[in-house]
């Protein structure tokens, strides 16, 4: 575990041109498409088939949070179904740990399920018939753990997500984000390598989802463990993810990091996603810079060594701070004791307002 | 005639095919009986073992634990009831009757029931076999059946358990078809084996209509026990039979009171069970 954190590059899965197409006539239509290049549409008026997933290839690597993004039915749950091989890929190529999953077997399926690939569902899925305190150590459960070190466990878990004192309560006494955390628990008590988790947070208040995230976050990190995060909300994909995929229609149509899906959106839907996004955390001085050369002819009499400095990766919050507590209007980026740019406030609205540097 | 010919040649087809049966069969049907007088004679045994108002006792308990007080006085008092109109014994081998047929219903459609619900060809087999037997007249079931085993309780118990044992099917198949597809998931997504499956998320969520099940079981069997007293079942069946037969109105309103009290007492016994398992699924 500790030598293979340490290869932070490695992938975990690796999903290649995937395709998930609902109806009878699925082959037809994954033909059609591949042959033809058929679109959604088209595919369910001439097939009578839901195009779940469309062509979807993504890496999740060792260590990392990746998030999914996207509107209602975009194909989010479909895509992260797949993941774990609930439901087969019309056509593509899952890889997780290196193993096709397509090719496992049904005790090999069953071992990677148990151990390595746990799950977070959207519908929560808590069995009413058990308590809290046993919903939490399901996983374990299946695992073959021995009743009072699962109990242990389970009870651990959920006192991190703030209900130990609900253990002995059945699910229909708890309300939805209660119930979710429940959810929460149990996948943390399985202790899985990745995680896969379907709109965990939906149903809870903004404090308690706050404070969630962060904790989800820094325990991910801490253990080194994997997730894949499903969520309608791109505040909370930008505050927990360490790169976003944005699905529209079955087809991911952007992948990057936060700042990159902010600042350069691939297309006008995503625009319309990050329109609302204040980018004063997100935006970082590298991408509001302008070169030494420009500024100095545009500024001649400004002694860009006498400016304030930052490093490339602050953020334009730092960087109004930076401009307050100075009586220039610049300020100069360093990176290993030499200036690769300035950062005018020109440059900080432009930033803000969510136009490239100029 | 020629119609007179035909069913005269079936007839004696019958009897013969019947008797050859009984014949080549004996020994089957004298351990078919032996097995299922057995289990009556231990079951009456056991209810009489104790006196009246033990057992009135024990539904006044029951009614008080599954409904409430009222219930359970209710109950208690309608047994003591029974034993005052001087029909006790016959009550107990009515009992007695009715819940050993509904075992053994039990004891095959619950099984039979489970594989359906797994086997979609086979419960799409069952059910036009299910639908028939709930159709034809009960009275059938008693005509090969005492052919076979005889006047007696055995051939009243095959009688009963055959009309009690769909419902158990049934129900039971619908109640591993009914597990909702996320908890099916869940189990999948944790990695559980086919068995941790069965019993962790299916039985589970099939026991409300399990029990529901055997509810209406033990319901078919009680509708049995009047005609059942034809063939000799003893009990308050052949009490109103026999009353009947020889014009004493009086006694056999006494015994047709006694199995509604009966019934009465052990459906809302049996219904609350069930929605308090149902209750603790939900
Ligand atoms: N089992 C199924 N059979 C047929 N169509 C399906 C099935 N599951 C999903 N779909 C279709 O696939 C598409 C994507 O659904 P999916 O549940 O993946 O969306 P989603 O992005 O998770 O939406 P939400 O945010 O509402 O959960 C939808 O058009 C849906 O109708
Ligand atoms: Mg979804």
């Amino acid at each position: 575990m500790n030598t293979a954190m340490n290869d932070s590059n490695e992938v975990l899965i690796d999903c290649q041109s995937v395709w998930k197409i609902f109806g009878g006539r699925a082959q037809a239509a994954v033909k059609a498409i591949t042959e033809r290049g058929l679109s959604k549409t088209q595919v369910l008026q001439d097939f009578d088939c839901v195009v779940g997933v469309s062509d979807a290839s993504l890496q999740v690597r060792r260590g990392e949070i990746f998030c999914i993004m996207g509107l209602s039915g975009s194909g989010k749950s479909t895509l992260i179904r797949l993941l774990n091989r609930l439901i087969e890929p019309s056509l593509g190529k899952i890889t997780v740990k290196g193993k096709e999953i397509a090719r496992l077997n049904a005790t090999e399926l069953r071992d990677m399920r148990a151990r390595n690939i746990g799950m977070v569902f959207q519908s929560v899925a808590l069995l009413p018939h058990r308590t809290v305190l046993e919903n939490a150590a399901f996983g374990l459960e299946a695992q073959g753990v021995a009743k009072e070190e699962r109990h242990r466990i389970a009870r651990a878990a959920l006192e991190k997500v703030g209900l130990a004192d609900w253990t002995s309560r059945y699910p229909r006494e708890l309300s939805g984000g209660m119930q979710q955390r429940v959810g929460l628990a149990r996948a943390i008590a399985a202790d899985p390598e990745i995680i896969l988790m379907d709109e965990p947070f939906s149903a809870l208040d903004p404090l308690i989802r706050r404070q969630l995230q962060d904790e989800f976050r820094q325990l991910t990190k801490s253990l080194g463990k994997s997730a894949v995060f499903i969520t309608h909300d791109l505040e909370e994909a930008i505050r927990i993810g360490d790169r976003i995929a944005i699905m529209k229609d079955g087809v991911i149509v952007q992948v990057g990091t936060a700042e990159e899906i902010v600042t350069k959106p691939a297309d006008d839907y995503v625009s319309d996603f990050v329109a609302g996004i204040s980018r004063i955390h997100l935006v970082k001085a590298h991408s509001v810079m302008r070169p030494v050369a420009e500024f100095r002819n545009s500024q001649p009499n400004c002694d860009v060594n006498a400016l304030l400095r930052a490093s490339p990766e602050a953020d334009i919050g730092e960087l109004i701070d930076l401009t307050t507590q100075s009586d220039r209007d610049a300020v100069a980026v360093v990176e290993n004791g030499t200036v690769v740019g300035v950062v005018t406030i020109r440059g900080l609205l432009r930033g803000v307002a969510g136009k490239p540097a100029g | 005639m020629d119609i007179s010919v035909i069913t005269d040649t079936f007839d004696a087809w019958t009897d013969t095919t019947l008797g050859w049966i009984s014949d080549n069969g004996e020994w089957l049907f004298e351990f078919i009986r032996s097995v299922l007088e057995g289990t009556y004679d231990g079951v009456l045994w056991l209810l009489q073992l104790a006196p009246f108002y033990v057992i009135a006792i024990i539904a006044a308990l029951l009614g008080w634990r599954l409904i409430n007080a009222l219930s359970g006085v209710l109950a208690g008092l309608a047994l003591v009831f029974c034993a005052v109109m001087g029909l006790w014994t016959e009550t107990m081998s009515t009992l007695a009757l009715v819940i050993t047929a509904t075992i053994l219903a039990l004891f095959v459609g619950i099984p039979i029931g489970i594989v359906a619900g797994f086997v979609r060809s086979f419960d799409r087999f069952l059910e036009p076999v299910l639908d028939l037997i709930q159709t034809l007249p009960p009275y059938i079931y008693l005509l090969p059946a005492i052919a076979l085993l005889g006047y007696g309780p055995a051939t009243a118990l095959i009688a009963t358990f055959i009309v009690a044992m769909p419902p158990a099917i049934r129900l039971t198949s619908l109640g591993i078809r009914m597990t909702p597809l996320e908890f099916i998931e869940l189990g999948q997504a944790s990695g559980l084996t086919t068995w941790q499956m069965f019993i962790k998320i299916r039985l589970p969520f099939a026991i409300p209509s399990v029990m529901a099940g055997i509810n209406q079981s033990l319901m078919m069997a009680f509708g049995m026990v009047v005609i059942a007293g034809i063939v000799g079942s003893g009990g308050l069946g052949e009490t109103i039979y026999s009353a009947v037969r020889t014009l004493d109105i009086a006694t056999s309103i006494n015994a047709a009171i006694a199995i509604v009290i009966l019934t009465m007492v052990l459906d809302r016994l049996t219904q609350s069970a069930a929605r308090r398992a149902s209750g603790e699924a939900r």
